[in-house]
C-alpha cells in the first residue's frame, strides 16, 4: 500500500476532470479561433490595415501579426481561473478535500495538469496562425520580412506565453475564487491598471519585472515598452531576456498559488 | 497504519463560529460492526461535527479522530473513511462515470472500482448521463458510490435520506446495515427519528451542541409501560402500592386510564382479579423513540 495519493495520480485526476468538461471544447475552439484570426489578418495583409501598416515582407509586418497573436494570451489565463473557482460553484470542493485534505497538493495538481492544457491551447493557437502566416506570404507571393527560424521562435515563445498565462490565471483564481472577480482583476490588471502604474514616476524603472514587461520580454514584442519611452522620453527600457521573462511571469503565479494556499483554501469548507 | 479497530473517537470536540458555540466539549465513541445514527434537531451541531471529523473544519479545541488518527492524517484518507456530506454537488457536465472516473483517480484506485461502486449503489443504469440532468434519488447513489470508491472502513453519512423516496430508503437501510455486517464502522446523522429506528442499533444524541445521551437504541427507550383503564383505576393503583410498594410508579393519564411503570401485564390483571376490580382496557406500552428522544433533549 502506497504511503499517500501519487502526484501522478493527482495530475491524471485533474487532467480528465478538465478534459471531461465543455470548457476543453470551448478552449480548444478559442485556441483554434485565435489562430485563425490573427491568420485572417495575415490573410488581409498588414498593409491593407486602417491606418495601413508595413506588409508581411518587411520586419515590423511580421512583428505586427505575431504580436496580436501575443495579445489572446490572456484568453487562456481567463480558463485557467476557472479551475479552482468551478469546485466552488459547482460544490465539488468538499469530496476533492476530502480525497486530498492536504489543500496545496490539490493546487499544485490543478497547476501541472493546467500547464499541460494551456501548453495545448498555445501549440493549437500558433500552430494555426503560423500555417496561415506562411500559407499568407505564399498566396501573396511575398517572401516574410523575418527568417524563417525567427518566425519559428518568437510563435514558440507566443505558445510558452499562453502556458504560462493559464497558470497565472490558475493562482489567481486560486486566490479569488470567485470566477467573475477573478476574471474581471485579471483584465483590469493587463489592459488598464500596468498602464496607469507606467504614470508613476520611477515605477518605469521597474516596468521589465511587471507581467506586462515580463510578457514583453517573453513574447519579444514590445510596442508597450517602445510607446512608453517615445512618450517619456527616456531610452528603451531594457527588457529581460525571454526565459527571465518567463521565470519573472512564473514567480507571480507561485506568489498568487501560496497566498492562495496560505489563505482561502485554508478556510473552513462549510 | 492502523490494523485494529477502526473506532470514531470525539474528545473534548468544541468549535465556535463568532461568538455561537456550534459544538461544545463534545465527546462519544462509535465502534464498527453496528449501524449508530447521530441525532438532534435541526442545528444541533451534527454537519459541524461530521466536518471536522473530516478535516473540512478546523475545530476550536479538542480532538476528533477515525482509528486514532486526524482525518488529514491519515495516509490514505479516501480509502479509510467514505464521506457523504449534504452540500456537495457535481460538475454539470460531468455524467455519472467521469465524476467517478475523476475521483477514482484522485484516491489513486484502480479503474475497476468505478463499475463495482455503481453496481453497488444501482449508478450503472444512468452511468453516461451528465450530472445536471440527475434526480435527487440519482444523485444520492452517485454521492454513496463516491464515498465507496475507496472500499472504506468507515462510513459517513449526513442526512443520506433526504430526498430518497420510500424504496430508496428501504434499500439504503438494508445498505447499510449489510456495511456494518461486514465489520464497518458506520455513522449516520438524521433528525428524523423514524428513519434510524430501523436500521441503527446504536444512537448518539446531540442538543445545541452538547452531548444528551450515547448508547444502544433499545436503552433510549427506557422501561416499558402498561396503559390500564378500569372504573375503579384509584383502587388498582391503592392495591398495587400496598402490594409491591416502592418498585411501582403509577401515572394518572385521565379519570379512569392510569400508566404503571415496574409491573408485567400479567402482575397487575392478576391482582385486579383477586380483588375484583373491573379492567376495561390493559396494554403494554413502550415510549416511541420519538418521545424518548423528545424527554432527552428536553423539547417536550
Amino acid at each position: 500500500m502506497t504511503a499517500s495519493i501519487s502526484p501522478r495520480a493527482l495530475v491524471s485526476a485533474e487532467s480528465r476532470r478538465l478534459a471531461a468538461t465543455r470548457l476543453s471544447m470551448w478552449g480548444s475552439l478559442a485556441a483554434l479561433g485565435s489562430g485563425g484570426f490573427v491568420g485572417l489578418l495575415a490573410l488581409v495583409g498588414p498593409e491593407n490595415f486602417d491606418p495601413p501598416a508595413p506588409g508581411l515582407d518587411t520586419a515590423p509586418g511580421v512583428r505586427a501579426v505575431l504580436g496580436l497573436l501575443g495579445l489572446c494570451a490572456f484568453i487562456p489565463a481567463l480558463l485557467g481561473t476557472t479551475a479552482v473557482a468551478s469546485e466552488y460553484r459547482h460544490r465539488t470542493i468538499t469530496t476533492t478535500a476530502l480525497f486530498a485534505p492536504r489543500r496545496w497538493t490539490m493546487l499544485a495538481a490543478k497547476l501541472a495538469a493546467y500547464a499541460i492544457a494551456g501548453l495545448a491551447y498555445g501549440l493549437i493557437a500558433v500552430t494555426v496562425a503560423g500555417a496561415a502566416l506562411f500559407g499568407a506570404a505564399a498566396v501573396k507571393g511575398v517572401a516574410l520580412g523575418l527568417p524563417t527560424a525567427t518566425v519559428l521562435a518568437l510563435l514558440s515563445r507566443i505558445a510558452v506565453t499562453m502556458a504560462v498565462y493559464t497558470l497565472v490565471g490558475v493562482a489567481v483564481g486560486a486566490l479569488i475564487p470567485n470566477q467573475v472577480a477573478a476574471a474581471a482583476i485579471l483584465g483590469a490588471y493587463f489592459y488598464m491598471i500596468e498602464t496607469a502604474l507606467l504614470l508613476v514616476p520611477g515605477v518605469k524603472e521597474l516596468y521589465p519585472y511587471l507581467p506586462g514587461g515580463a510578457t514583453a520580454a517573453l513574447t519579444g514584442f514590445t510596442f508597450l515598452a517602445d510607446a512608453l519611452a517615445e512618450q517619456t522620453g527616456g531610452g528603451a527600457a531594457s527588457l529581460l531576456s525571454a526565459p527571465l521573462g518567463a521565470t519573472v511571469l512564473l514567480g507571480y503565479a507561485v506568489v498568487a498559488a501560496v497566498i492562495a494556499v496560505v489563505v482561502p483554501l485554508r478556510r473552513d469548507i462549510t | 497504519m492502523n490494523t485494529g479497530s477502526w473506532d470514531i473517537e470525539v474528545h473534548g470536540l468544541t468549535k465556535v463560529f463568532g461568538s455561537v458555540a456550534a459544538v461544545s466539549d463534545l465527546g462519544f465513541t462509535v465502534s464498527p460492526g453496528t449501524v449508530t445514527a447521530f441525532l438532534g434537531p435541526n442545528g444541533a451541531g451534527k454537519t459541524t461535527t461530521m466536518r471536522m471529523l473530516l478535516g473540512l473544519v478546523t475545530p476550536t479545541s479538542g480532538r476528533a479522530t477515525i482509528g486514532g488518527l486526524r482525518y488529514t492524517e491519515l495516509p490514505r484518507p479516501a480509502a479509510t473513511v467514505g464521506a457523504v456530506l449534504d452540500t456537495s454537488g457535481f460538475h454539470p457536465d460531468h455524467t455519472a462515470r467521469d465524476h467517478l472516473g475523476v475521483y477514482a483517480r484522485l484516491g489513486g484506485f484502480a479503474r475497476s472500482r468505478v463499475d463495482e461502486v455503481m453496481d453497488l449503489t444501482g449508478v450503472t443504469p444512468f452511468a453516461g448521463r451528465r450530472t445536471r440532468a440527475l434526480s435527487t434519488g440519482m444523485r444520492r447513489r452517485l454521492h454513496l458510490a463516491t464515498a465507496l470508491l475507496g472500499d472504506p472502513h468507515v462510513l459517513l453519512l449526513d442526512e443520506p435520506g433526504n430526498g430518497l423516496d420510500p424504496e430508496g430508503v428501504a434499500w439504503l437501510r438494508g445498505f447499510l446495515r449489510r456495511l456494518a455486517a461486514e465489520g464497518r464502522t458506520v455513522l449516520i446523522s438524521s433528525h428524523v427519528l423514524s428513519e434510524v429506528e430501523q436500521s441503527a442499533e446504536q444512537v448518539v444524541v446531540i442538543d445545541r451542541g452538547r452531548l444528551v445521551a450515547a448508547g444502544a437504541v433499545a436503552d433510549l427507550y427506557g422501561e416499558a409501560a402498561v396503559r390500564v383503564r378500569s372504573p375503579r383505576a384509584g383502587s388498582l393503583t391503592d392495591v398495587l402500592l400496598a402490594a409491591h410498594g416502592g418498585a411501582v410508579h403509577v401515572t394518572d393519564l385521565g379519570p379512569d386510564t392510569v400508566r404503571i411503570h415496574g409491573l408485567t401485564t400479567a402482575d397487575i390483571a392478576s391482582a385486579a382479579a383477586a380483588h375484583a376490580i373491573p379492567l376495561h382496557e390493559i396494554t403494554p406500552e413502550r415510549p416511541t423513540l420519538e418521545q424518548a428522544f423528545l424527554h432527552l433533549t428536553g423539547h417536550h
